[in-house]
């Protein structure tokens, strides 16, 4: 079940990419509130005809629920607004894997101390040594992107001969 | 005074972390797909406000754009689907690792190829150590 759960969110991770991607191009022409508000939207719509035709649960338990559980949509905008405030100043490489850091060491203490009644897991070696590898792995993506950048800015044989006839 | 932007890039990882543990027990009691609904529609409200308010850009844009380019949202709901239903089985750190190989993996991908409007960007060693790098920490973890 465990393994089926983490391929599931495997694809979830490659979807969220594709998301990005899809979002970025729409927001050049459309604005960067504007595209989120579609996304929110259009999942909205998709997600009533899934509830009317598949849902099992209880929307109307939502009205129910502790206020704290319902405040995790603030989460969502929080992540979005931060991300905007920090990229102008950092970069988006910068504030992507800061991002993701941020996430991945929230995550795990979460687990630890088994907050929010989730699942309890403790941080022991084996997570620590996993953690080493999340930076090794963060200080990677930081290169590889730099590189890829930095091949991009470099004039290509044409701007060359753009600048030579200038 | 830069050091507090890093922090704030910081924070909003957090907040995904935190939304994925809270959403999922919110899960538990309405279900997954209607935690998902919730999402989508207290967004569509939040952004709706904000956007009244803030709005520089150009929403009827969206009635000329390409169609794939408003798929946006249909993938964002597999993806928070999966971390609300994940979550309660793995736990958060697993969860969210798995999700930030996929977006590795996938994000390699579309710059490798320029799909969806992206600037094409070859794969390098780097990357592709960070994928591996990253795939043994979920070994390690789960």
């Amino acid at each position: 079940m465990g393994l089926f759960m983490i391929l599931f969110t495997l694809i979830g991770g490659i979807t969220l990419s594709a998301q990005s991607s899809i979002n970025g191009a729409l927001s050049r022409k459309a604005g960067t509130l504007e595209t989120t508000f579609l996304t929110f939207l259009t999942g909205t719509l998709f997600l009533v005809i899934l509830i009317l035709f598949f849902g099992q649960g209880d929307v109307l338990g939502l009205l129910n629920a502790p206020k704290w559980q319902l405040s995790a949509a603030f989460l969502g905008t929080a992540y979005l607004l931060l991300t905007v405030m920090a990229v102008p100043k950092i970069g988006v490489i910068a504030a992507n894997i800061a991002g993701i850091a941020g996430q991945l060491v929230i995550g795990i203490i979460i687990d630890h101390f088994g907050w929010f009644n989730s699942l309890h897991i403790e941080l022991d070696w084996k997570r620590m040594l996993a953690l080493v590898f999340m930076v090794i792995s963060l200080y990677l993506i930081y290169k590889g992107n730099k590189r890829s950048a930095e091949a991009k800015a470099k004039p290509t044989g044409g701007e060359r001969i753009l600048v030579q006839e200038q | 005074m830069r050091y507090i932007y890093y922090l704030l890039a910081l924070m909003a990882g957090a907040a995904l972390s935190f939304e994925g543990a809270i959403y999922a027990e919110l899960g538990k009691s309405v279900g997954q797909i209607e935690t998902s609904f919730y999402n989508f529609l207290m967004g569509t409200v939040i952004m709706g406000l904000l956007l009244l308010f803030f709005g520089k850009g150009d929403l009827p844009h969206v009635l000329k754009a390409p169609k794939w380019s408003l798929l946006g949202g249909v993938l964002g709901v597999v993806y928070l689907t999966s971390i609300v239903v994940s979550v309660p089985f793995v736990g958060v750190g697993t969860t969210m690792v798995a999700v930030i190989i996929g977006q590795m993996i996938m994000s390699m991908v579309i710059e490798h190829y320029g799909w969806l409007g992206s600037e094409r960007t070859g794969v390098n060693k780097e990357k592709v150590l960070a994928v591996l790098s990253m795939t043994v920490a979920l070994l390690l973890i789960n």
